[in-house]
């Protein structure tokens, strides 16, 4: 086995790392509203989402190679490696690989510590642009593309991320505004029970969508590695072995639940009802299907929180916790640049101690990151008992805020 | 034209298939929630009207409508994972390639 072989061995190990993280960090998107609801006990949701994860992810017969291009150039148009990356046997781009998919996980794996659903494919492109940086300099990043359509870091990542949450926003709240109306009249409890149904049904669309789209991204990347290690040739066509460790990677991260970001969303923004959980998902379908179909690139996770946001808002009387709702934008605006400081880090010290040592010491770094903040997440655990508790006993902050709000309601 | 300007046709297209759909389809529900409401009568209601049967039928043919909506939803996610895609250029749906 050659120096190249075993590096390649690592982005693969972590490609799939992070799919991983993409699952579980997800999960949320589609079944934190039918888990608050209590439309689905939590181990179905989770369960269910990760079945459709996996079929989703084998539907996607299409190849995704080219999906770095969006922000970074290191590959030619074809989705063939720049040669310049692969004159030393593929190690250049393998290590700018690596390092940007390690920035991907710290991030993805903080954001859960804290329980932010931020975007994991911001995460991931933001590592890759970092690694870029530090590998190629500034010129190796696609910023805007070419000004013939909506390309690069500007079109392709920030402006959406802008737009896509007051979208679906806006969508669930008129759908919740007039699901109330409509429903005037009707006893509650026969209201409930049917839309749990709709929100099932609408909560699996989402997570069958997001299936298709985010594993693909991972396939994409392990391919681009293996072409650039000499290893695969034909960019018409992934090697299967990809394709279904990549399907089980991100269906098994779903199952796992990330029930800090499921709680966050469930229960932490908005009170839903089942009404208004309806309207969220069917919101988030449809944004996020049309605007695969228009090529508008979208984060589930920006589309599912504007959802959510949405449905508190169209809802009469209903209270937003807009506190919660700044902390998560907040870790968006910060998601890409951090992800992409983390990444060029890795890159710079992957290459200070340079080759299969390099690539070995950021690799090990990424497994003592991750159990540091596994092993702090047990300190206050979240799972599927108690990931529908009040959300105001929770946080020591929130507390003051009670009383103003419990006597306004 | 700039990116911005792209960034934005692309959002009010799809601002409005998001509306059409994902606000209209579950207000077809909700009307079919209603109508099934006003069909079963009794505690359904909060009038506890009598039952109507006609609402049962208006109900299913609402839900029906609905699941159209997502069984279009579910072709539109399957046909692009094969390199398709769905046209609405003539009226009803039709798979073409990408």
């Amino acid at each position: 086995m050659t120096e190249t072989s075993v590096i390649l061995a690592l982005v693969v190990v972590t490609a799939l790392g992070f799919d991983f993280t993409n699952g579980f960090h997800d999960t949320a998107n589609a079944m934190a509203t039918s888990i608050a609801t209590r439309a689905l006990r939590p181990r179905t949701a989770v369960a269910l989402s990760g079945i459709l994860n996996l079929l989703g992810a084998f539907l996607s017969v299409e190849v995704a190679l080219t999906v770095s291009n969006a922000v970074v150039r290191i590959q030619n148009p074809d989705g063939t490696p720049k040669e310049s990356l692969t004159a030393d046997g593929g190690q250049a781009l393998l290590l700018i690989v690596l390092a940007g998919l390690i920035g991907g996980i710290v991030w993805n794996l903080l954001t859960w510590l804290f329980g932010l659903p931020s975007s994991s494919s911001h995460a991931l492109f933001g590592g890759l642009v970092g690694a870029t940086i530090a590998g190629l300099g500034w010129a190796g990043v696609n910023w805007n593309g070419n000004g013939s359509k909506l390309d690069g870091v500007v079109g392709k990542v920030i402006l959406p991320a802008l737009l896509s949450p007051v979208i679906a926003g806006v969508v669930a709240a008129a759908g919740t505004w007039l699901i109330y109306k409509v429903t005037v009249g009707v006893a509650q409890r026969f209201t409930e029970n049917g839309f749990r149904w709709g929100q099932i049904g609408s909560a699996s669309l989402v997570s069958l969508a997001h299936g298709t789209n985010d594993a693909q991204k991972t396939m994409g990347v392990i391919t681009l590695a293996l072409i650039a290690a000499g290893d695969w040739t034909d960019t018409k066509n992934i090697p299967f072995w990809v394709k279904a460790s990549c399907a089980l990677a991100i269906a098994l991260g779903t199952y796992l639940g990330g029930w800090r970001i499921i709680r966050t969303l469930g229960k932490g923004l908005v009170e839903i009802a089942p009404p208004q959980g309806m309207a969220a998902e069917s919101s988030s379908a449809a944004v996020i299907l049309a605007s695969s179909h228009l090529g508008f690139a979208l984060s589930t996770t920006h589309v599912a929180t504007g959802s959510i946001l949405g449905s508190g808002v169209g809802k009469p009387g209903a209270k937003v916790r807009w506190r919660v709702a700044g902390r998560m934008v907040a870790a968006w605006l910060i998601t890409l640049p951090a992800a992409a400081v983390v990444g060029a880090v890795m890159w710079y010290l992957g290459d200070f101690v340079g080759g299969l040592a390099g690539a070995s010491v950021i690799f090990a770094l990424l497994l003592v990151l991750a159990a540091v903040m596994w092993l702090r997440s047990r300190v206050k655990p979240v799972d599927q008992s108690n990931v529908n508790d009040e959300w105001d006993t929770a946080p020591a902050v929130e507390d003051e805020r009670v009383p103003a709000g419990t006597a306004a309601s | 034209m700039s990116t911005l300007g792209f960034a934005l046709e692309g959002a009010w297209k799809v601002l409005a298939a998001g509306l059409i759909l994902g606000a209209g389809l579950p207000v077809l529900f909700a009307l079919g929630i209603r109508a099934l409401a006003w069909g079963a009568g009794g505690a359904a209601e909060v009038s506890h009207a009598r039952p109507q049967p006609i609402g049962k039928v208006v109900a299913y043919a609402l839900f029906a409508i609905v699941v159209l909506g997502v069984l279009l939803g579910i072709t539109f996610i399957v046909a692009s994972g094969f390199g398709k895609t769905i046209s609405f250029d003539h009226l009803y749906p039709v798979i073409v390639d990408k």
